[in-house]
């Protein structure tokens, strides 16, 4: 491809004279890593406080759809434009995204207008959007590689993968910069927060929609199975030792970039899938976090 | 038939309320809500459960679609400034997050991982020392009691300088001295602000030691007037029913600290608690 990213990975990889380092798609692994894991912790920061893991497990298992539509797409897209190649591999993560945001946003939008309680709206499109899935595959007989999105597979990413993950952690970054204060008052009350004047829908919706898209991008790295564990276990082993609501985004970082790294370089020397290596290794995490808070002396009540 | 009742003229209205209708899911929550709140005291919204007050208090804040009309008097010609104290936080009691997080949350636009400005830092310490509460400002919200909460919560909007400031239920699930502690600082904060407050209530004893003014509703303001002409027996059973003498009743002999029922007129102004 082009010079000076040629340049640059070369750099990089005498920068780290490992074994692990020197496979094109374990750079490219540890580009992604190095950005993915960090954001989703931060965004699970979030997901934690505001009690929103169920609705990032109800975003990722359908993304299972998604994938699913875009690969009932392929011949159609193939048909039409018969020059682009490879249309199963550019349509179902598009297909995926797309739909990820959009339930995301349907989740959202009927929470505003009832009264349910929101784990019930969200057990209702969860389940609606896995049957609509498993109709689709099995009336179409529709083969795809699914299972590259139920597991996840980061070392077949390449430098495009390396380039979206980057983007987006620049604006998952910018989002947590500018709004965060103001998320944490929406959580609190949301009353209180629309008194002081924020606009409390539209910040729903833009954290629900960036979510979504956090979701949809790691489930190439760790598989929809096991994203959320990607942004909740960080953040609840940060939870169990911070003390101060900055301090508990930073330990989540912390912890999320370190069982990042350190599952991507176990995973290749231990033969064992990246995103499940990494997932156990935050579980390690928090269980440290937890003998730590068990054995530090507790502030009377 | 409540009109006549006793609706007062007030002279100097901070908020004016004329003809106000809320529907919630087809059901008249608020039919045709007729109120006044004078400026610079301290105005009780008083009621049953389910009587609407607090949607009256989101309808103030303008977070409710409703009919009729809200009109706020300008003040040196500008809308004057709410400050909303809301009944509770829906926060996870372990989470690590400090009063100071909270209160700079609202202070400053820098999120609080890249750091709290010491001048934010500043303005939350200076608030919670007016109201005699600066030792909770690195306590962690979960260990807050009832109490304390609310008078964070209460600091919180007297960080905004407010004209007006809206109290939901703010005793509610909050012990006797936690009570009377909050009471006693309202009382400090409206000698000293003279800003209006409005404040939803239950709690008769509370009603009427602090309150120089009382409206109140059950889905429509039955009557409002000064506390010592309102609370009258008959007044309380129109809107709370043919028990509500007996409650009434109860309230006023309950707790030494409150020892004023309307029946024998409370001295509003001067009131002390034993604590």
């Amino acid at each position: 491809m082009s010079g000076p990213l040629d340049a640059f990975y070369s750099s990089l990889r005498s920068l780290l004279p490992f074994d692990w380092a020197q496979p094109a798609f374990m750079l490219n692994a540890l580009l992604i890593v190095l950005v993915l894991a960090p954001i989703c912790a931060a965004m699970g920061v979030k997901v934690v406080n505001n009690r929103m893991a169920f609705f990032s497990d109800a975003i990722s298992h359908s993304a299972f759809t998604g994938v699913v539509l875009g690969y009932l797409l392929v011949p159609l897209a193939a048909r039409s434009y018969p020059n682009i190649q490879h249309w199963d591999l550019i349509l179902p993560p598009l297909t995926l995204a797309v739909f990820g945001v959009a339930v995301g946003a349907g989740i959202t939008a009927v929470r505003h207008r009832t009264t349910l309680p929101t784990d019930t709206v969200i057990g209702v499109f969860f389940a609606s959007v896995i049957a609509l899935g498993i109709a689709v595959i099995s009336r179409n007989n529709l083969r795809g590689d699914f299972e590259r999105y139920l597991y996840g597979s980061i070392v077949i990413a390449g430098r495009i993968d390396v380039l979206i993950t980057w983007s987006l952690a620049a604006v998952v970054l910018l989002f947590l910069a500018l709004s965060f204060n103001r998320l944490m008052l929406i959580a609190l009350n949301e009353s209180l927060a629309r008194s002081r004047g924020i606009a409390t829908t539209a910040f729903d919706y833009a954290f629900s929609a960036l979510l979504a898209l956090v979701v949809t991008f790691s489930i190439r790295t760790v598989g929809l199975l096991l994203v959320t564990a990607m942004l909740v276990v960080p953040a609840a082993a940060a939870r169990n030792i911070a003390r101060s609501a900055g301090g508990m985004f930073w330990w989540a970082v912390a912890f999320g970039l370190a069982s990042g790294l350190t599952g991507l370089i176990i995973s290749f020397y231990a033969d064992t899938p990246a995103g499940a290596t990494i997932i156990l290794l935050a579980a390690v995490c928090f269980i440290a976090s937890m003998l730590a808070s068990a054995v530090r002396p507790r502030a009377a009540a | 038939m409540n009109r006549d009742c006793c609706t007062t003229n007030v002279a100097t209205p901070a908020v004016t309320v004329r003809d106000v209708n809320v529907q919630l899911a087809g059901q008249n929550v608020l039919s045709n809500v007729n109120a006044d709140f004078p400026t610079g005291e301290l105005t009780a919204l008083i009621g049953p459960n389910g009587a609407g007050k607090t949607t009256l208090l989101k309808v103030l804040l303008n977070q409710l679609p409703h009919t009729g009309q809200v009109r706020f008097t300008q003040i040196n010609g500008h809308t004057p400034r709410i400050g909303y104290v809301p009944q509770s936080l829906d926060f996870d009691r372990g989470a690590p997050i400090r009063v100071i997080d909270v209160m700079c949350s609202q202070l400053q636009h820098r999120a609080l991982w890249l750091g709290i400005s010491s001048s934010a830092r500043k303005a939350a310490a200076a608030a919670l020392d007016r109201i005699g509460a600066s030792k909770l400002l690195d306590r962690r919200l979960g260990q807050l009691s009832g109490g304390e909460l609310q008078r964070v919560l209460l600091a919180m909007a007297l960080l905004l300088q407010p004209d007006i400031l809206l109290l939901d239920e703010p005793v509610a699930g909050v012990d006797m001295a936690g009570v009377g502690m909050f009471c006693d600082i309202l009382a400090q904060l409206q000698r000293e602000l003279k800003c209006t407050m409005i404040l939803v209530s239950h709690d008769m004893s509370v009603t009427t030691a602090h309150a120089s003014y009382v409206v109140c509703m059950n889905k429509t303001v039955h009557c409002q007037g000064r506390t010592i002409d309102t609370l009258t027996p008959e007044n309380l059973q129109a809107i709370y029913g043919p028990l509500a003498a007996l409650h009434h009743h109860a309230h006023s002999h309950e707790g030494a600290g409150h020892s004023h029922g309307a029946h024998d007129h409370p001295d509003l102004h001067g009131h002390h608690h034993n604590h």
